[in-house]
């Protein structure tokens, strides 16, 4: 477990982390908190002839407000995430989300641009960000780039990123007052990734679910939107027979997998499962303030 | 029984091995430092069964820093096979593997370089051709007719196979008013220590021996390697003045020694082969047992076990280290706490495309305790009996001890009412019952545990020779050295290495204890296998017994000496002079007294002063053999084995999600007694400690492999250890019944928890989910399993 001979180099701008992704020709690694790239290194299952450490570069891992968005660059730590007081105000499901995100050391040193770069389809970030219906935002040798969140996650592993190209920002639609929203996630261990997990963010007006997004983790091959659920709750009155029955809608919207942690039909039970109790956590919670710390 | 006076045993003095541990100063493999050491790595077989057609490591020699590369060949020309513990002539078994490989991560070939990841690199060059073969992953399908065959010149892929009646079985099944059965399915695990494995070896020229460190816990090493080197074994120093970083029974490193200490004669460099901690889950042979049982408990109508009928299976892995020998040594303890008339126990040992199983805490005794267990929760089932009162009516009563078991031991001591009532009061048990009633008619699933276990300890090996007859072990011994210097300070000498147990703290307890000093002034050093102390590292729950019987035999010498030595200077008879508070003196008080260190000076320096023929200078040596030991089974299989048994009742409280089939701990409560507890604060971590391990088999832990033989639990994101997050507070109470075969009145307490919690975990599931019809046969209960059992029973 001793990864193979790499250079490392530690630009102060992303410009320059571009030139040296671009000079590398595909031989070259972006590096962030390295809590997944290491132990991919060490086993070498990563064999780049370069590092790129993003570390050094000013402003990746600023956190801040503008024009109704929140704006949170590429190397903020899932610790800051999960304690951001902009965050926890203005997204906290996504500091929910983080906060289920391993141990404190992990957390500490993994990066929120890492997670989505790294597309692992039980990591608990890119779900939250998927139901906030947020935007990434990329440097690469042709300029800047953005996806819409539910453009990028192509596969297992696999993102709309491609080879030089350096995700430096996210960004997240800030909570409006009628909103609600809901994480529920079911893993082995605490701090696991997720066997299966639930994002939840729904407006709700007099009573009526106006709009919902439900993003699920763990049971396909990338985080997805439960599109049938959505349908059959937005415009909606709340009804326990509506929500109760979303459960069923799911089939057509995840492809759960099997491995020695669950096997797929556990995975799809506990999908339902956790859906009507995120549904309805994140109805309730409408109006609820979010804490300002 | 009042626990007798101590002044330093059973009291909570410091913890001398705390210290290093903590402020970061414990010395393992991994911080041995020669000059010039150089690294190993080992090229893994991708196959789990394959035949290697051809091997090249000439490129790999020319890679920058390798000193040297090697395959399986090199071993087969220049060493002897490795010691296997049944007797298996044609499984040769190399830490290489020579003409096939038998399980996915075998090593095929080594590299010695300057660094690690030096060797690695030179890995990728290495050229090996394989024939892949249908490979087994399952023991019962390796038994089945038309199997491919592992070990072709063997024949067949059992090991072993054999078969014991005590008593009047047939009969007893026939009088039986009922009898419940069951399969049971306990899948392989282990302890899994933080530390992998690692050897460091050098040839010491200046010496002309070779030197070894090793992360292990093997008895009788140096004469393994010898064997495999074919080397003398008093020219090969095993040092003991090292720390292990875990073990739990599994770090025996068999063949990870042999190729360590091969590569080091061969090249005569100073060079360590550690472990990481792939290969150490895929191809440490750390996994512990893995088996099929078919369980049959006789009963009569009220309750009586009568009769035990037990098959195992036991998953052996491709060759044969220590670990099926854990087939046997529930027979030391075969009916557990109970009163079980006659027992039939068969079992095969069976090689499947697997890394070797080696021993795990209770050697055994935990998958063992599990079918007992489970039977008595069934029986009580069946019964329509409460599971308490099923298992009081069975527990054998303190009147009967010595028991006489029907396999031959004789269990020393106990009071299993005492502990199982202090359990119950511990627990508030009358009130969880009405809690769980009231939580159950709001459709909540709370599940009460119980389980009882017998501990066997003091580790006597006869056992081995009913599986493999050339192995005639009727002596364990355990050796101390005693000095007292001029200055009248006292050192002892201990013959291992630790594994992490706080022995120095219980040899400074006890000569506090004897010598009337504090601990704090008692050296403790750790001499090396040339030293002439006869050890068997710490195994089978053995130490507080029979170390500290060798501390205090050795000491005993030394005072009777010192004695003898005052006597003679104060002009009385020996007889009429005792010791106390630090000075020699005539019992009735009268006259002059001898300080210690007069004492110690005479019998350095002033052979004027000593009575004639005796001999100068105060060293003994004192080896401990097993109380009631050096014998080997009769024709029947029945042995006097293990000398003392320790017991434990364990009540943990749980609540399932029916929907998610997720397990949590609401409480967990133990009641335990291990004789006089020598140090009560080590007696609680090795049970707290136990039952973390015992969660993690109940709960979590699995080393998988797919149906091909592909091993799926290499890494900590597959194999799950139980963190603090899922281990529960655990509430803990002491019964004290003193074991007659020590001195102090002291058993063994290393394994108790790991062998109870297992059992009363999976009886507080199933009593949790027992209102949906579910039967628990079937560790660890993982949410997905638990969902799946709950919905077939709702099908039912
Ligand atoms: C013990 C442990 C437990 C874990 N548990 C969880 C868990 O429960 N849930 C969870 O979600 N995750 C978990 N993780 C993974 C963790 O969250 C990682 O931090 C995260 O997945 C990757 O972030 P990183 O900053 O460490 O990225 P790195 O490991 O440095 O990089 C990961 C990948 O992303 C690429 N990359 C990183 N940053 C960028 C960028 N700005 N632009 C383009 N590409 C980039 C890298 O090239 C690499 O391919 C766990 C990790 C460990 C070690």
């Amino acid at each position: 477990m001793k990864p193979v001979n790499f250079d490392y180099a530690a630009p102060e701008s992303v410009a320059d982390a571009i030139r040296l992704l671009v000079e590398a020709r595909g031989e070259a690694k972006i590096i962030a908190g390295g809590q997944s790239l290491l132990p991919l290194l060490n086993m070498r299952m990563a064999r780049p002839s370069l590092l790129v450490d993003l570390a050094r570069i000013p402003g990746l891992d600023e956190v801040r407000l503008s024009d109704g968005w929140l704006e949170i660059g590429a190397m903020t730590r899932h610790a800051v995430v999960e304690a951001h007081p902009l965050v926890r105000r203005h997204a906290p499901l996504l500091a929910a989300a983080a906060s289920f995100v391993a141990h404190h050391q992990v957390r500490n040193r993994g990066t929120i641009g890492g997670s989505t770069a790294h597309a692992d389809p039980a990591a608990e970030e890119p779900l939250a960000l998927l139901a906030l219906d947020s935007e990434l935002i990329a440097e690469g040798p042709d300029g800047a780039a953005k996806w819409p969140i539910g453009a990028f996650f192509r596969g297992p592993m696999t993102t709309a990123l491609a080879d030089a190209q350096v995700l430096v920002k996210l960004r997240v639609p800030c909570r409006g007052p009628s909103e609600g929203w809901a994480f529920r996630e079911i893993s082995r261990r605490r701090g696991d990734l997720a066997l299966a997990a639930v994002a939840v963010w729904l407006r709700r007006e007099d009573g009526i679910c106006r709009d919902l997004r439900v993003a699920l983790g763990g049971v396909a091959d990338r985080p997805v939107r439960a599109k049938a659920a959505e349908a059959a709750l937005r415009g909606c009155a709340w009804e326990p027979q509506i929500v109760d029955k979303t459960p069923a809608l799911l089939e057509a919207d995840i492809a759960p997998g099997s491995d020695v942690h669950a096997t797929a039909d556990y995975r799809r039970a506990v999908a339902r499962e956790l859906l009507v109790h995120a549904l309805n956590e994140a109805w309730e919670r409408v109006g609820e303030l979010s804490p300002h710390c | 029984m009042a626990n007798p006076p101590y002044k330093w045993i059973s009291q909570r003095v410091r913890v001398r091995e705390d210290r290093r541990f903590l402020t970061g100063q414990g010395r393992y493999v991994g911080d041995i430092r020669l000059a010039g050491m150089l690294e190993v790595a080992v090229l893994a077989s991708p196959y789990a069964h394959a035949l290697i057609k051809s091997i090249d490591v000439e490129d790999a020699i020319k890679q920058p820093g390798v000193v040297l590369a090697i395959t399986g060949a090199d071993l087969a020309r220049d060493t002897d096979p490795i010691p296997q513990f049944l007797d298996l002539p044609r499984v040769r078994w190399y830490s290489l593997a020579t003409d096939r490989v038998r399980f996915a991560g075998e090593g095929v070939a080594a590299v010695v370089a300057t660094s690690r990841a030096a060797a690695e690199d030179a890995l990728d060059f290495i050229k090996v051709e394989y024939e892949p073969l249908p490979a087994l992953a399952d023991p019962e399908a390796a038994m089945a007719p038309g199997a491919p065959v592992l070990h072709p010149d063997h024949g067949s892929n059992i090991a072993w196979q054999g078969a014991w009646t005590w008593g009047d079985v047939d009969g007893d099944f026939r009088r039986a008013d009922r009898v419940v059965k069951t399969r049971l399915r306990w899948s392989r695990h282990s302890g899994v220590p933080l530390e992998t494995f690692g050897t460091v070896a050098a040839w010491n020229s200046r010496l002309e021996l070779l030197d070894v460190w090793a992360s292990h816990q093997a008895p009788a090493l140096s004469a393994q390697i010898s064997t495999v080197l074919r080397f003398p074994s008093n020219r090969i120093r095993i040092h003991a003045d090292l720390d292990v970083g875990g073990s739990y029974g599994a770090k025996r490193g068999q063949k990870q020694i042999a190729l360590t200490t091969y590569l080091a004669m061969r090249t005569r460099r100073p060079l360590r082969y550690l472990e990481d901690r792939l290969e150490n889950m895929a191809a440490g042979d750390g996994h512990g047992p893995d088996r099929v049982f078919d369980a049959e408990l006789a009963l009569s109508r009220t309750g009586e076990c009568l009769s035990l009928r037990l098959h195992t299976v036991d998953d052996v892995g491709a060759y044969v280290g220590r670990g099926p020998l854990q087939i046997a040594k529930c027979i030391t303890a075969i009916v557990g706490p109970y009163r079980i008339g006659s027992v039939r126990y068969s079992g095969l040992a069976v090689m499947t495309n697997k890394t070797n199983q080696n021993p795990y805490r209770g050697f055994g005794q935990s998958p063992h305790n599990f079918v007992l267990e489970r039977l008595m929760d069934m029986a009580a089932t069946e019964l329509g009996l409460d599971r308490v009162e099923i298992r009081r009516r069975n527990l054998i009563p303190p009147e009967a001890f010595p028991y006489l078991i029907p396999s031959g031991s004789r269990y020393d001591s106990g009071d299993y009412p005492a502990v199982l009532d202090k359990a119950l009061a511990l627990a508030a048990y009358p009130n969880l019952l009405r809690f769980q009633a009231e939580a159950r008619s709001q459709g909540r699933c709370i599940g009460i545990g119980i389980a009882a276990c017998i501990e066997p300890s003091g580790a006597n090996t006869a056992f081995f020779a009913l599986m493999n007859p050339k192995h005639k072990t009727s002596l364990v011994p355990e050796g101390a050295r005693v000095g007292v210097d001029s200055r009248g300070k006292i050192t002892v000498a201990i013959g291992f290495a630790s594994t992490g147990q706080s022995h120095e703290t219980m040899v400074s307890q006890v000569i506090a204890e004897v010598m009337d000093i504090a601990p704090e002034e008692v050296a403790v050093i750790r001499a090396d296998s040339l030293a002439g102390i006869p050890s068997v590292p710490p195994t089978g729950s053995r130490m507080s017994l029979m170390l500290s019987g060798a501390v205090l035999g050795a000491a005993q010498k030394i005072l009777a000496k010192m004695k003898r030595i005052a006597a003679h200077n104060l002009g009385v008879d020996p007889e009429t002079v005792e010791y106390a508070g630090g000075v020699f003196r005539r019992k009735d008080g009268s006259g002059a007294g001898l300080a210690f260190a007069e004492v110690a000076l005479i019998a350095h320096t002033r052979k004027h002063q000593m009575p004639p023929d005796m001999e100068g200078g105060l060293s003994e040596l004192y080896v401990m053999e097993v109380p009631g030991g050096g014998h080997l089974p009769d024709v029947a299989g029945r042995m006097q084995s293990y000398p003392a048994y320790t017991f434990s009742v364990h009540i943990p409280v749980v609540e399932v999600n029916p929907r998610t089939g997720e397990v949590r701990f609401l409480d967990y409560f133990a009641a335990h007694d291990c004789g006089t507890p020598i140090h009560p604060d080590i007696v609680e971590g090795m049970v707290y400690g136990g039952i973390a391990q015992g969660i993690g088999a109940a709960l979590f832990e699995k080393f998988v492999y797919a149906e091909d033989g592909q091993f799926l639990s290499s890494t900590f994101m597959d194999y799950l250890l139980p963190s603090a997050n899922e281990i529960p507070p655990i509430k803990m109470v002491e019964h004290v019944t003193p074991g007659p075969h020590h001195p102090f009145g002291a058993k063994g307490t290393a394994e108790g928890g790991y062998l109870t919690a297992p059992a009363a975990v999976a009886s507080a599931v199933e009593d949790a989910l027992s209102p949906l019809g579910v039967r628990v046969t079937e560790l660890p209960m993982t949410p997905a399993l638990l969902l799946a059992l709950i919905g077939n029973g709702r099908r039912r």
